[in-house]
């Protein structure tokens, strides 16, 4: 089976993003599944950025440590990511004897690194210097005369420099792609797709052209016949396309990375297509307001609740920071509302276009006081999408608000997969207990066996809602035995939640359940861990893998069956301190044995994985911590 | 009319929310309007209870949310379901201390909806410190030195923000207050209502003689705050920035500044749904037999290699 990793990498504003959805597309186009993944400054042009894209024929999961081919446009991105190389370097034959230190836009810290790599290997300190190292593994690399071929698109298509300076970054990606010795058709058809404008398409597609016809085919890869359609989509859309597809009517947010593409997606495709009763089609249309704030957010999607919308808000830490007195209030006051909520590196500002997994114990303990409140994470592209759908049912069934939790790197990463995937099952809709009242005045928080009440809109009869504690017309009182009552009945909710959602869908479980070795994760590094597994499988190392999806209410009867009597349960997380297996014991008062950690705010790799758990299974190292990745 | 017991009123005998009360149901009966059409919000501090204790006589929709929130929520509210008729009760801690921002945002949008900032100087539920409103020097009985903050003007902020209705009342002129509510309501944008209300425990400074000697109404000087031409607009608007900053031996009420031209948020939403202002959210069914009815065909197809 193929696994082959590209990377490209180059300035902020220097095309980074659009050569990789474009150099993905194409490969797509020849039938591979991919997974590509962004790494940038909070920077708008200049700083270094890279996309990295796993290839293969079967639906990838996971990014790794290394890449095979590193097709690069200026000096930056060699120094960066050379030691990641492993058979391909394409670069600007221009910049050669360019220094460490004359990289300006370097961190210092980096630049460090790079110079102390190449001290060892006794070389100074230029991109030659940096090629022969490369020569001294093994890996080949493809200088590219830039300067000469960007005078022949300009001389061909007379125009300025200036002006094709902007499909350098084409260049790069038709050299890599004619490595892989896949059609040129794909990639034309890709860049067409991308580009409205006539004169880009014919500039970009020259460009391609040019690099492709640069290189040998290398690889030679296969082409494959696509059965059925598949889609190029990363994390911001599918859960934009979950809350449509589930229902969503009202989304409010306030700017922040990683969080906003997600609003603006929904925003500009509000007008959904939808089917009537009498089986019509017809708009519907979403409202998308942009707050002045977070607290704006939350509470602007609290009112839209209380009038019978399904409402969200999508934000990051520092956002849903500013959320927490909302979100305190909507438990107490029973509305369904959705906060996606976008981890990115923390504290404070942390690192804002970088990953993280250190905000579960705070989505799980925000807002002051006890209330019922769900939390879910995503560990997947595809999850995210029936996530987020789940998230606007529970919302509303169990009159409460709900977390969905998602990191930057899914966010900002894209797979491709079968359309089917989003398509497989009927997209069901369950809104919980909704009346129509008959009477002027209605009790909405009526007292009920289960803890929740029937509900009725703002706009259908009298009714009152208070952030302080209410009898069951919404009104305040602070008597002890109704506070007993009300208090009571809001908790049960979440007791209700626990019998009813079956723990098997709270809980993913793959691998050996036999075996004794556990690795016990949530969120995005899933897919590492379960492609991490099949290698390790390979060399004899047979493991389970329980992935938590629901953190409240807390699978624990099903995590005590998975987990009793397992000798080492590996805990893989983004985080510091481990917050997965933090709850795990809380809840179950089972603990993590050993773990694979990783808080750079770059994502856990396959590799990383499985020199982990060798390092835990071989070595009996109790605690591994993973740096991977620039 | 309400077949519950009644909730009791708990505000100090002589507050000025009495007098803001009884304006609000007066305005909503005198309107006609369908009490369960009418959602009215409130912030924290005295004026919080407002909803709750119109609850008593008519069977309004009641949101009591937290400090400063008010009118976020209710443009939630207001927003998806655009047939409710909003107001909004603000204090001025509440609406022009912790709440400012959406104050001000408010004006940007000119949502169709009606803000009412009960103004007494004062943060009265946590016993008397000086609110945005209170005037540099003042020393109201629990301060335990002079104000040193200025007093922000609530009416040049609205202005500025872009309030379409802009006006003052006094609590306790009920019947005039009554009129303004009435015309804040049927005006097609952002209204803002300062109302002047004696904290009759906690300010001993802004007093109800001290308010009566110095309240006089715009409206018997001539005044003409209707902006009926887009050129008047930037007139209108300097007028009634400079009337604002009259405030010492002579306190004017009324209404500031009245512009019906600007498009209202509907409008503008509109433009972007076309179908919005029959079809708003709340109007919109999701789901036929448990199934979404939302076809994602089209989206799917855009995102297809």
């Amino acid at each position: 089976m193929t696994r082959l990793v590209w990377m490209i990498g180059g300035a902020q504003g220097a095309g980074v993003d659009t050569s990789a959805t474009i150099f993905g597309n194409a490969v797509a186009k020849a039938g591979y599944y991919l997974f590509g993944s962004r790494e940038y400054y909070s920077n708008i042009k200049g700083r270094h950025s890279y996309f990295e894209v796993v290839i293969s024929e079967k639906p990838v999961r996971s990014l790794s440590s290394y890449t095979n081919i590193l097709a690069t446009f200026d000096a930056e991105s060699v120094f960066q990511h050379f030691t990641e190389v492993r058979d391909y370097l394409i670069y600007d034959i221009g910049v050669e004897n360019t220094s460490v230190d004359l990289v300006k836009s370097m961190e210092p810290e980096m630049a460090e690194q790079v110079k102390d790599e190449l001290k060892k290997n006794n070389l100074g300190f230029t991109i030659k210097d940096v090629l022969q190292y490369l020569k001294n593994r093994g890996v080949k690399v493809i200088g590219l005369n830039y300067a000469e071929l960007m005078k022949k698109i300009a001389d061909t298509l007379k125009v300025p420099l200036s002006v094709v300076d902007r499909a350098k970054n084409m260049i790069t990606v038709g050299a890599s792609y004619g490595l892989l010795g896949l059609k040129f058709d794909y990639l034309k058809a890709a860049i067409a797709s991308a580009f409205s404008n006539e004169f880009f398409v014919k500039l970009n597609t020259l460009a391609a052209e040019l690099g492709y016809n640069a290189v040998p085919n290398v690889y030679n890869l296969k082409e494959y016949k696509i059965e059925k359609p598949r889609i190029q989509v990363d994390g911001n859309t599918l859960s934009a396309l979950g809350k449509i597809a589930g229902g969503l009517r009202f989304q409010t947010y306030y700017p922040i990375t990683p969080a906003a593409d997600e609003s603006v997606y929904i925003e500009a495709n509000q007008n959904v297509d939808i089917i009537t009763e009498g089986n019509e089609l017809r708009k519907a249309g979403i409202v998308v307001l942009q707050t002045e704030d977070e607290l704006a957010a939350i509470n602007a999607a609290v009112g839209a609740a209380l009038t019978g919308v399904r409402a969200a808000t999508a934000t990051s830490g520092p956002g849903f920071s500013l959320m927490v007195e909302g979100i305190s209030y909507a438990g107490m006051n029973e509305v369904p509302v959705v906060i996606t909520y976008y981890m990115r590196g923390a504290p404070a500002t942390g690192m804002p276009t970088r990953s993280g997994q250190a905000d579960l114990k705070f989505a799980l303990n925000a807002g002051h006081g006890e209330f019922p409140r769900i939390v879910i994470a995503s560990g997947d592209h595809i999850e995210i999408f029936w996530d987020a759908i789940w998230a606007l049912n529970l919302a509303e069934k169990y009159q409460t608000p709900v977390i969905h939790l998602i990191e930057k790197t899914l966010a900002h990463s894209y797979s491709v997969f079968d359309e089917d995937e989003l398509k497989n099952k009927p997209y069901v809709i369950e809104r919980g207990k909704i009346v129509k009242p008959t009477s002027e005045y209605f009790n909405r928080f009526e007292i009920t066996e289960d803890g929740i009440s029937p509900r009725a809109f703002l706009g259908d009869a009298g009714m009152y809602y208070s952030g302080e504690e209410h009898n069951e017309e919404g009104h305040t009182t602070e008597n002890s035995i109704n506070r007993m009552k009300m208090y009571e009945k809001r908790m049960k909710k979440l007791e209700t939640a626990d019998r009813e959602i079956p723990e098997e869908q709270r809980v993913n479980i793959a691998g050996d359940l036999d075996s004794d070795i556990v690795l016990l994760t949530w969120g995005s590094p899933k897919g590492a861990v379960l492609e991490a597994m099949e290698e390790l499988q390979k060399e004899g190392i047979k493991t389970m893998m329980v992935q938590v999806k629901m953190f409240n209410p807390y699978p624990a009867r099903l995590m005590k069956k998975l987990l009793s009597g397992k000798s080492k349960i590996i805990a893989v997380e983004n985080n510091y301190q481990a917050q997965g297996a933090e709850v795990l014991a809380e809840k179950t008062g089972i603990f993590a044995t050993n773990f694979i950690l990783k808080w750079t705010g770059r994502p856990i790799t396959r590799e990383e994985v499985i020199e982990g758990v060798k390092k835990i299974v071989q070595n009996n190292e109790r605690r591994v911590v993973a740096y991977g990745g620039a | 009319m309400a077949a519950r017991k009644p909730v009791w009123n708990d505000w100090c005998p002589g507050c000025g929310n009495f007098g803001i009360l009884r304006a609000e149901e007066l305005a909503i009966r005198e309107l006609g309007l369908d009490p369960k059409k009418v959602v009215v919000v409130s912030g924290i501090g005295c004026h919080g209870k407002l909803p709750m204790f119109l609850h008593n006589s008519l069977p309004v929709g009641g949101v009591y949310v937290l400090h400063g929130r008010s009118i976020a929520v209710a443009t939630g509210i207001k927003l998806a379901n655009p047939s409710l008729e909003v107001i909004v009760n603000v204090g001025d801690g509440d609406g022009l201390g912790i709440g400012m921002g959406h104050f001000v945002h408010l004006g940007r949008r000119n949502i169709d909806m009606t803000v009412l900032v009960h103004d007494n100087g004062v943060y009265a539920l946590t016993k008397g410190q000086a609110s945005p409103t209170l005037h540099r020097g003042e020393k109201t009985k629990s301060l335990p030195k002079p104000n040193i903050m200025d007093a922000v003007n609530p009416i040049a902020v609205a202005l500025a923000a872009g309030y379409t209705f802009v006006a003052r009342g006094y609590a306790y002129d009920v019947p005039h207050l009554k009129e303004l509510i009435k015309a804040a309501i049927k005006h097609r944008g952002s209204a803002f209502i300062d109302i002047l209300q004696p904290c009759p425990t906690y300010n001993d400074v802004n007093t109800k003689e001290w308010y009566d000697k110095r309240i006089y109404k715009l409206e018997t000087t001539g005044w003409d705050p209707v902006v009926r031409k887009e050129e008047e607009a930037q007139k209108k608007i300097e007028q009634a920035l400079l009337k604002s900053y009259e405030w010492g031996e002579k306190i004017p009420i009324g209404i500031f500044y009245q512009n019906e031209l600007v498009p209202t948020f509907d409008d503008r939403i509109t433009m972007n749904i076309p179908n919005y202002k029959d079809f708003y959210p709340a109007k919109q069914p999701i789901e036929v037999n448990g199934i979404s009815n939302v076809k994602l065909d089209d989206l799917l197809k855009a995102k297809r290699i």
